[in-house]
């Protein structure tokens, strides 16, 4: 079986909906790349800025640290102790208890230096760059004697790098003076080593190298990005295995420089993961609102289109097109809509009135028929129509039901045109043969009467008047039950004017008498209830039956 | 025994003499032949302040005049090597002061048994000591006018400092002999009574180092012996 179209208000709300959807993810879309790259921008920024700040720190550090040697270079035992060493030893040679004697004192104060500062080495080198004497942890590193390689950073803070065959050193030096003249230098020293890589990374909050003559010696970076690390590359930005980095070079010796590095994706990553998060909450607001507002314009268009129709339902339920169909202003569409509905009812209307009247000329014409045949049968049926309709008042029934007693009463026997003259008008009492003529009335009418549609609920009071309760009745032999409330009524007048007429055997009884005839033979023959009935309305109809006779009026004989 | 013990006293005269004669022997030759004299020129290169690879902070001025090389001069001592020790030499005495901060003269050559005074023209407390193993002393701290004083009986080279002001230092030469000589300020040097024979004369210089040349001293000849002292490495 085939679906029938979806309801309007899907399609509305799927377009509409649809469109506002679309919109929203594109803006997203637009915003996100947006987003993207202003947080790329700024972190990128904060890296920049946060490198130039420790770099910044660093070398304020690394002044003060200079100064600090300087102070400490100003020491006059060291100075005497190395002074006269060197001139005397000279001069005339030194012999071997003042060699040792020299050596201890100088050596003393370097070690006390050595416990001040927490370096790794203090050494105290010659005007040849010999180490004289050092102390602390990398102490062996720097034995006496060795020629130390010193490469100076440029711009004379007094730093630089020392390199001796254990490894390189980031050292700080002083000379010491001695009137204008320097006798010799003081250094502090850090090992270029994955210690001192740590101590920089946690301070920098960044990844740092160390490279030696090119060659990186210690490093916080992941095995194979420090392998995709090279120091040829120029500018502050690298991509190192496709992860983009900021990289700042904090120190430069020439023969060693120390990195650092900021992984710009890493940072990028979380900032944009939360931007992202609240534009994706906006947007999913977004679609909540535009759910909710295409579901409110859907109901304000297919609200009216929907009431409409169900108000034609209604009245087409009913049959009640007596009142036009309001419009609803909602739309000018709907409104012509409306209206040119209410242009069809009118016409469905009027064209109704015009098949009733065919109607009415149908019946009028069966009327005529049945007068131009029987005039005795049409009175007759004139007083059963007002008795029927009395009756039908006295139980209160419907106008309707009402409607279809007064004219199926009226056309009750109808089918008396099929009975011969000689059997509808004998004087005598008929004979069984002949009174089988008269009982094919009921069905004769029938028949007629079935050949126009619309008489349809008359058909049962022309075809079952003359069945009784107790079932002995004709044609059918219907029980109490069986036989229909408003033919039963057509009976009982059926019945109570056969009585009160005259016939051609008999004259006609008086209605008491009558009435006492139908009493007694209620509940076998007739239907109590009704017999009852016409009791009580017998008094307001003995009026009636002197007025207008309704056939009459049917036939248009008589003004109304 | 009395024999060995009356023979004694002889046997020392002879000796005295024989020392004597043979000391009066050379300056006799000497003064004999005419005075040996060895003579020269100092001169210098450039100024001698060095400065060293990681030097934070600049020199310390205290007298930009003295880093001058005709200055320097005054700091030169040409020397006679391995000149045998002399006895009765003439006691001589200097003057060190310690003024703004420095000893000056920054260097000074004395014979053996000489005096030296250190007077405090600072306004502040000055200290004068030594670790040389010819003059090991601590003149102490003393304040602005007070001299202190301390006499050489060794021969050698003495370094003094200031153990309150680190940078300061003075050179004595102590010479037992008195064949030693400051260049004056054209650099001009004479060593007058030297010795006759090879002999080796040196040009002292704390910074610029030694500088020795070989003369062939003759007697009563006079010999020219002209000294550049060597540029010192530049840093």
């Amino acid at each position: 079986m085939r679906k029938g179209p979806p309801r309007l208000i899907v399609r509305t709300l799927a377009v509409t909906f649809s469109t506002l959807a679309v919109i929203l993810l594109v803006v997203f879309v637009v915003l996100t790349v947006d987003v993207r790259g202003r947080v790329r921008a700024a972190e990128t920024d904060k890296l920049r800025a946060g490198a130039r700040l420790f770099s910044m720190l660093e070398a304020r550090r690394q002044q003060d640290l200079a100064a600090v040697v300087s102070t400490l270079t100003e020491n006059p035992t060291l100075k005497a102790a190395l002074e006269t060493y060197f001139a005397e030893s000279r001069f005339s040679g030194l012999t071997q208890d003042q060699e040792t004697a020299l050596r201890r004192t100088v050596r003393i104060e370097v070690e006390k230096l050595a416990s001040l500062t927490s370096a790794n080495v203090i050494a105290l080198l010659d005007t040849d760059d010999r180490v004289f004497t050092a102390a602390g942890p990398a102490q062996r590193a720097w034995p006496d004697g060795l020629r130390v390689t010193i490469a100076p950073m440029p711009g004379g803070s007094g730093q630089g790098v020392a390199t001796v065959p254990g490894g390189a050193f980031r050292v700080t030096g002083a000379p010491l003076r001695l009137d204008q003249a320097d006798i010799g230098t003081l250094l502090v020293g850090t090992s270029l080593d994955a210690a001192y890589a740590g101590q920089l990374a946690e301070l920098a909050g960044a990844s740092v190298v160390i490279t030696v003559e090119g060659k990186p010696v210690a490093s916080t970076l992941p095995p194979e990005l420090l392998a995709a690390f090279t120091e040829s590359a120029e500018g502050e930005r690298r991509t190192l295995l496709g992860e983009e980095h900021a990289v700042r070079t904090l120190f430069d010796a020439g023969v060693a420089r120390i990195y650092a590095l900021n992984s710009i994706d890493a940072a990028t990553r979380q900032a944009t993961q939360s931007a992202l998060l609240t534009l994706a909450t906006i947007a999913l607001g977004g679609i909540a609102l535009a759910a909710i507002g295409s579901l409110w314009l859907a109901r304000t268009l297919t609200g009216p289109i929907d009431r409409a129709s169900r108000t034609i339902a209604a009245m087409t339920a009913a049959r009640d097109f007596a009142r036009p169909l309001e419009p609803t202003g909602s739309s000018r569409e709907l409104d012509a809509l409306t209206e040119a509905f209410n242009h069809l009812v009118d016409g469905l209307r009027a064209a109704e009135a015009e098949s009733r009247t065919a109607s009415i000329g149908a019946i009028r014409a069966l009327a005529a028929a049945l007068d131009a045949r029987d005039w005795y049968t049409a009175g007759h049926s004139e007083r059963v129509s007002t008795l029927s309709v009395a009756i039908g008042r006295q139980l209160q029934l419907g106008e309707a039901e009402i409607d279809v007693l007064r004219l199926g009463a009226l056309l009750h026997d109808i089918g008396k045109i099929g009975v011969p003259d000689e059997v509808l008008r004998k004087p005598a009492k008929l004979t069984s043969e002949e009174f089988e003529y008269i009982k094919r009335h009921p069905a004769l009418g029938a028949r007629i009467l079935r050949l126009v549609p619309f008489l349809a609920p008359h058909l049962p009071l022309v075809e079952l008047h003359h069945e009784r309760p107790d079932g002995r009745g004709y044609p059918f032999g219907l029980h109490a039950e069986q036989i229909p409330r408003t033919v039963a009524i057509v009976h009982v007048a059926d019945a109570f004017d056969a009585l009160t007429s005259a016939r051609a055997y008999r004259p006609g009884r008086p209605a008491p008498e009558a009435m006492f005839e139908l009493h007694r033979c209620k509940g076998a023959e007739f239907d109590p209830a009704i017999v009852d009935a016409l009791d009580l309305a017998l008094p307001g109809v003995a009026a009636d039956l002197r007025h207008e006779p309704a056939l009459r009026q049917l036939l248009g004989k008589a003004t109304a | 025994m009395k024999q060995s013990a009356a023979t004694l006293p002889l046997v020392v005269a002879a000796l005295a003499l024989a020392a004597a004669a043979l000391s009066l022997q050379v300056p006799a030759a000497a003064t004999q032949a005419g005075d040996a004299v060895i003579g020269g020129r100092v001169e210098i290169g450039v100024p001698i302040t060095t400065r060293r690879a990681l030097a934070p902070y600049p020199a310390r001025s205290v007298s930009p005049d003295s880093l001058a090389p005709p200055s320097e001069l005054r700091h030169v001592v040409v020397y006679l090597r391995d000149a045998p020790p002399q006895p009765g030499l003439a006691a001589m005495k200097a003057e060190i002061r310690q003024h703004g901060e420095t000893f000056v003269p920054r260097v000074v050559a004395l014979t053996r048994g000489s005096e030296v005074e250190f007077p405090n023209e600072d306004p502040f407390y000055h200290n004068v000591f030594s670790l040389s193993r010819a003059a090991t002393f601590d003149l102490g701290r003393y304040p602005t006018g007070v001299r202190r004083r301390i006499r050489f009986d060794r021969p050698g080279l003495v370094k003094v400092f200031c153990q309150i002001h680190s940078h300061m230092s003075a050179t004595v030469l102590v010479f037992d002999h008195p064949w030693f000589a400051v260049p004056d300020e054209a650099g001009r040097f004479e060593l007058r009574g030297v010795p006759t024979g090879q002999r080796e004369v040196t040009a002292w210089h704390e910074r610029l180092g030694d500088t020795t040349i070989e003369v062939s001293v003759g007697a009563g000849r006079s010999v020219a012996a002209d000294f550049v002292l060597p540029v010192p490495k530049q840093p």
